[in-house]
């Protein structure tokens, strides 16, 4: 029976192979050639140019991956706690959002942190810029900002794994250390924590890897001065600057380091092989 | 005590949710608005919701949207799940490894993937070509199409290769969670093994698999890059509509269908909720519903005697559903068609569908992002266009790089309207590519209730009097062209010192804060509210933007008197282009007194034909019963001793491209 099982994955295997890998290869083929696809690791030593983007890029993606994981953990912990309604509705409309266009969704954000905009209205309407004698509060164009717009866009992909992860757990395992003496702060130390580890690492990586090559957030909330390595890559595909070789090379490097950071983090979630993502 | 901790929590949810739909709320009331603006509010009207329907554009890429989301979905949703499976019965060693592969597509960037896929379809297709041909050459049976195109499959295949790894990430936890026992345990009590894969492994595993449908359902309305480069000419998603736009203005039509998407996945939602919260009630009080009609025949259908009925239920199915695909495409293959790639919002969409009763033609019109988004498509190979609609200095690039077809003016009479002022231009020398679609003027758009003089200069954006309320544009020649002219070079001049002279005037300028930031079609948000008092863009926008300036906002438009940038957007017909004599006639049509007057009111961009032009003021008298503001007109048809001052932009050679290309990176390091 398990033999026959296996044979289910062999036209993934094969269909991966076809649309992941042979794809990814074009990209190595792009980086390691020139314009005229002669070899070169030119591409590599010119981005010496963008170590600035880089780490602003994975700092900026850092940040946001703690925010989302300040506000995803509670939020994922007190939705484990509430009634089977309740859950379905506040998991069904922490989806809803992505049904709208990303970019309209950035776009509304402008309006609301742009220095004349809803939020600036509102302090001025509550005489809060009066207090601090300011004509208003400069938001658009921050980091801050652009980290406000990757914690928008991605925190669901924080919650959802979190919270599976705590509704699983084996409630028996709560009462059995109760029963041994552990308040509720030691059980949700040495008990829940660690059990809902796997969901943590998953959510982190899905917040994580989609933060750091993000575009258009940075350019739309950051005015375009908060350059990422998202809008570095988009502008060797897509821009002005219309270099591919050097666009997969950039995206090579990323995604090494990316996949460098998973697996050192993954070793450290307790040993567990297993791919935890979700 | 208890209760008041879960008071507490439930706050600070219902908080985040603030957060999650604040934006989302204010998106469905600006598609209620009057104006075009998604930030000025004008008043409450249903005006966008009825152009909605009539916009053929946005409704064909809702069509596609939907069509392609749900197809990738159901396909990505069976083969992940029987992925997941496969893998699950693999050794721990080969399945991590398998696993480690899944999730490449989700540590890539969107656009990677997009331009990889798009890379090896192309090359599978010039291996399918050289295949054909040669097959087609050896027997005559059998005719292989030599020529494929990316188009809606390719879309799809790319949807569904994105999809998959997101079920398989749901699907994988149940099936570690399931006791792998219990399959051995049902086939020991006398199940079958597709019984026992039916009755007892798909229900355990099912909600991953319904988790993981919607997850990849959700993905594949977001996505607009891996569309992008995917789609080919013939299909575009609503996503790829909504980024076509952003050369121009984003219109709230968009928002009014991103509503209307957005309430009925809440209602679907809502009564789901509340049909399966009806059914736990029940269970925990016990009761048992009568089985109805439909439950009873259900079960009837379950029993072992009507399986051949269940299975020819679902061929039968499968076929009718390939059929209706094979018939939808046939029935729009069938006719001729033109694909015509142009910028969003740059049409009078009547204008297509006149030109489609008029000519039996059927017009696919797609959109691009801008000139460079255009040309790496292009480049890359992945799209099969007709017509494409560059501006001067693309069309000077894609004329040196030998990518365009010479058109055949006795097939276009309507050329000879077109003023000779347009004809003969340096990126088209002799006139053998191009006919002319706009023109314009590149100036300075200022907030007069912000800025108390009157601005004359390009100095204005650098002197630092304004800082902190300067929008600089976003794209390196504009930006680094309107120093230059500040500087009394020429936007053309190929000498590094100037360029980088230029260059240091931008960025000393941004160092000192000048800038607030780098925008493109942003600029119509920040101008409007009065969130910046300075930027530069083009005539025809400004006057979209005076129709939408909030209270407190009044916006003024100059050319400097350094001169300015002018430009053109021409069509062309790239290389090769499959359907070249209905390129032709589409081109003529456009050039037409008629159509040219009716976009000259659609976008409010100048019209190269020299009738319209000068019957524009008559035209919209008649149309609106009050005459034109001759300054209106001549912001929008700047007049010759304007034009005297502005030089337009000639395509660059490749060195003096690249350290444009460096110093605006750099820009954005610094």
């Amino acid at each position: 029976m398990k033999s026959k099982l296996s044979w289910f994955a062999v036209p993934y295997v094969g269909w991966m192979a076809l649309m992941v890998v042979i794809p990814i290869l074009i990209m190595v083929v792009y980086a390691f050639t020139t314009a005229d696809f002669e070899g070169t690791t030119e591409n590599f030593s010119e981005m010496g140019l963008y170590a600035s983007v880089f780490v602003r890029s994975f700092r900026l993606a850092l940040i946001a991956t703690l925010v989302c994981l300040l506000i995803g953990y509670p939020v994922s912990y007190w939705m484990a706690r509430e009634g089977p309604g309740f859950q379905r509705l506040a998991m069904a409309l922490i989806m809803l959002p992505m049904w709208m266009n990303f970019l309209l969704r950035t776009y509304s954000w402008m309006s609301i942190l742009e220095n004349n905009g809803l939020l600036n209205q509102f302090f001025r309407a509550i005489g809060l810029l009066d207090l601090l004698g300011v004509e208003y509060i400069p938001m658009i164009g921050t980091p801050g900002a652009v980290v406000l717009g990757m914690v928008y866009n991605y925190l669901p992909f924080m919650i959802l794994p979190i919270y599976s992860v705590i509704l699983k757990l084996d409630g028996s395992l709560l009462e059995a250390a109760r029963d041994l003496g552990a308040d509720s702060g030691r059980v949700f130390r040495k008990v829940i924590l660690p059990l809902s580890l796997p969901g943590v690492l998953s959510g982190v990586t899905m917040v994580f890897v989609p933060s750091v090559s993000t575009f258009a957030i940075s350019r739309l909330l950051g005015g375009g001065a908060q350059m990422m390595l998202g809008d570095l890559i988009e502008q060797q595909f897509l821009g002005g600057a219309y270099d591919p070789h050097l666009g997969a090379a950039i995206s090579m490097v990323m995604m090494v380091i990316v996949v460098v950071c998973m697996v050192v983090m993954n070793r450290f979630g307790e040993g567990e092989g297993e791919a935890v993502l979700l | 005590m208890k209760r008041q901790s879960r008071a507490g929590s439930r706050l600070l949810i219902g908080l985040m949710f603030l957060f999650l739909y604040a934006p989302i709320v204010l998106l469905i009331i600006f598609s209620f608005n009057a104006g075009d603006s998604s930030a000025v509010w004008k008043g409450f009207s249903l005006h966008w919701y009825t152009k909605l329907f009539q916009n053929r554009l946005i409704m064909e890429s809702v069509y596609t949207t939907l069509l392609v989301s749900l197809l990738a979905t159901a396909i990505a949703t069976v083969a992940g799940t029987f992925a997941a499976i496969g893998l699950y019965s693999l050794g721990r060693r080969r399945r991590e490894a398998l696993l480690t592969v899944n999730n490449i597509p989700m540590m890539n960037a969107d656009i990677v993937t997009g331009v990889s896929l798009c890379l090896f379809f192309v090359a599978f297709f010039q291996g399918w070509g050289a295949f054909a041909r040669w097959f087609n050459s050896i027997q005559s049976a059998v005719v292989l199409p030599d020529r494929l195109v990316l188009g809606f499959t390719t879309l799809l295949l790319a949807h569904i290769s994105f999809n998959i790894p997101y079920v398989i990430l749901n699907v994988a936890p149940k099936l570690r969670q399931m006791d792998r026992n219990l399959m051995d345990a049902a086939q020991d009590l006398g199940c079958t093994w597709m019984q026992a894969f039916w009755k007892v492994m798909l229900p355990e595993i099912k909600p991953g698999i319904v988790s993981g449908a919607l997850i990849a359902f959700t993905m594949s309305i977001d996505d607009f890059i891996i569309s992008y480069f995917t789609a080919g000419s013939a299909s575009s998603t609503l996503a790829m509509a909504i980024y076509g736009m952003t050369k121009k203005r984003v219109t709230p039509e968009v928002n009014a269908i991103s509503t209307l998407l957005f309430l009925s996945v809440l209602a679907l939602l809502v009564i789901s909720n509340v049909k399966e919260a009806r059914q736990e009630s029940r269970d925990r009080r016990g009761i048992v519903r009568r089985p109805s009609a439909l439950d009873r025949l259900r079960q009837k259908l379950a029993e072992p005697r009507f399986r051949w009925v269940r299975r020819g239920a679902a061929g039968a199915l499968a076929c009718a559903f390939l059929a209706s695909v094979a018939f939808l495409s046939h029935a729009t293959g069938s006719r001729p068609v033109v694909n015509v790639c142009s910028w969003g919002e740059y049409i009078d969409e009547d204008l297509i569908i006149q030109f489609e009763e008029a000519t039996g033609i059927r017009v696919n019109y797609q959109t691009a992002e801008s000139n460079e988004a255009l040309y790496s498509l292009l480049k890359s190979g992945g799209a099969d266009y007709d017509v494409v609609v560059p501006s001067d200095y693309m069309i000077g690039r894609l004329i040196a790089e030998d990518m365009l077809e010479p058109l055949d003016y006795s097939q276009i009479p309507n050329f000879s309207l077109i003023d000779d002022r347009f004809k003969n231009l340096s990126y088209d020398p002799d006139n053998r590519y191009t006919v002319p679609y706009t023109w314009g003027t590149l100036g300075i758009i200022y907030n007069t209730e912000m800025v108390d003089e009157e601005i004359t200069s390009w100095g204005a954006l650098y002197d630092g009097k304004y800082a902190g309320n300067v929008l600089l544009i976003n794209n390196s020649r504009d930006a680094l062209g309107e120093a230059l002219m500040y500087l009394g070079y020429s936007v053309n001049t190929t000498d590094p010192a100037e360029i980088r002279q230029a260059y240091e005037l931008v960025a000393d300028a941004n160092r000192r804060g000048v800038f607030q930031g780098r925008v493109m079609d942003e600029v119509f948000q920040k101008m409007e509210g009065g969130n910046a008092a300075i930027a530069t863009y083009y005539a025809g926008d400004y006057l979209s933007m005076v129709d939408n300036q909030a209270d407190g906002v009044d916006l003024a438009f100059v050319v400097p008197e350094e001169g300015s940038n002018w430009f053109v957007d021409a069509m062309c017909v790239l290389k090769d282009a499959p359907h070249y004599d209905a390129a032709m006639e589409w081109i003529n049509f456009i050039a037409s007194t008629e159509a040219n007057l009716a976009n000259m009111d659609y976008i409010w961009y100048a019209s190269p034909n020299r009738v319209a032009l000068e019957q524009y003021p008559a035209y919209y008298e008649e149309l609106y019963g009050e005459e034109l503001d001759p300054e209106v007109y001549e912001i929008m048809a700047a007049p010759p001793e304007t034009l005297e001052r502005c030089e337009a932009y000639v395509n660059l050679p490749a060195e003096t491209l690249n350290l444009y290309n460096t110093l605006w990176t750099q820009l954005g390091i610094d």
